[in-house]
């Protein structure tokens, strides 16, 4: 086993439980989870041997993963599309039908308010609310200032609260 | 309401999915369409690159007269000729080309051209 070969069983090791439950709450359902965090994975492999460590492997992992994520959405957008279907009506019925939602009727409705989010709102209130990283290691991670991160932050905070109702939605204010 | 806990995996998933992971490096690499038809792609566009060159410089260099083909194809073989034995001779008079009018005229006639059109033609030529 080489060195890089090592390192990235050392990433596995470290990285993909964590990775996963970023994807998992991006994709809404178990089975395009677990294709995506293997397709994210693939790509670390294939892009690890020309990691120079200007970043750092957190950083550069995380970069890899959002943006994978972010691919996978646009696509399933245009799946949905060419269905004529819209992708929010796709989300509600991912929510509806994952077999390993064990949440009550508000978390299904905050899953739900958070999947109409904006992208980039959305990846923003995933990173900080269910991932709970610190805004300077978002701001490394998405390449945009912390100022800007926070008031993207509290716009997403603003719209799950408008659509679920300040009783059931507190956020992190 | 919990953050973490409103979802979950089947039971065992995390081991199942590290071992499938690790095992990455172990595959064959894929190679796209892109990649296996790159090597094509390059030899094809620094062809077409060396032509456009090769144009471009003629071009400059070149200042024929008259901006049409056959004076500049002239003008190259004169280019290419410097001692002044053209490679193409425009001038070559019947005797030196064994070829007559009516020769010509019989050839062209051969190939299909009426005789109204030949008409035409030998009128536009002389005026």
């Amino acid at each position: 086993m080489d060195g890089v070969e090592r390192l990235f069983n050392e990433i596995v090791k470290d990285y993909s439980e964590r990775v996963y439950w970023h994807v998992r709450r991006f994709v809404n359902n178990h089975e395009d989870a677990d294709d995506l965090v293997q397709e994210i994975f693939l790509k670390i492999w294939t892009a690890l041997p020309s990691f120079r460590g200007e970043a750092q492997l957190f950083t550069w992992i995380w970069r890899i993963a959002t943006n994978e994520t972010l691919n996978w959405i646009r696509r399933e957008k245009v799946r949905a599309a060419l269905r004529f279907a819209s992708i929010d009506a796709e989300m509600e019925r991912r929510i509806d039908s994952d077999p390993f939602f064990d949440g009550d009727a508000a978390d299904r409705a905050l899953s739900k308010a958070v999947a109409k989010l904006p992208e980039k709102q959305r990846q923003v209130f995933i990173l900080r609310y269910y991932d709970e990283m610190p805004y300077e290691q978002m701001s490394e991670v998405l390449g945009t200032s912390v100022g800007a991160l926070k008031a993207s932050y509290h716009i997403a905070q603003e719209k799950v609260r408008a659509a679920l109702g300040k009783d059931l939605f507190v956020g992190d204010d | 309401m919990s953050r973490r806990n409103d979802i979950s995996t089947p039971e065992g998933y995390f081991g199942d999915l590290q071992k499938r992971l690790s095992e990455i490096p172990a595959r064959p690499a894929r190679v796209s369409t892109v990649h296996r038809l790159a090597p094509y792609v390059a030899i094809a566009a620094s062809f077409l690159v060396a032509v456009m060159l090769g144009n471009s410089i003629l071009r400059k260099t070149a200042t024929p007269a008259e901006d049409d083909t056959w004076s500049y194809i002239s003008y190259l073989a004169d280019a290419l000729d410097p001692d002044g034995a053209s490679l193409v001779d425009w001038e070559m008079d019947e005797e030196e080309s064994g070829l007559s009018e009516e020769d010509i005229i019989n050839y062209l006639l051969a190939d299909g051209i009426s005789v109204e059109h030949l008409n035409y033609l030998s009128y536009e030529a002389a005026y």
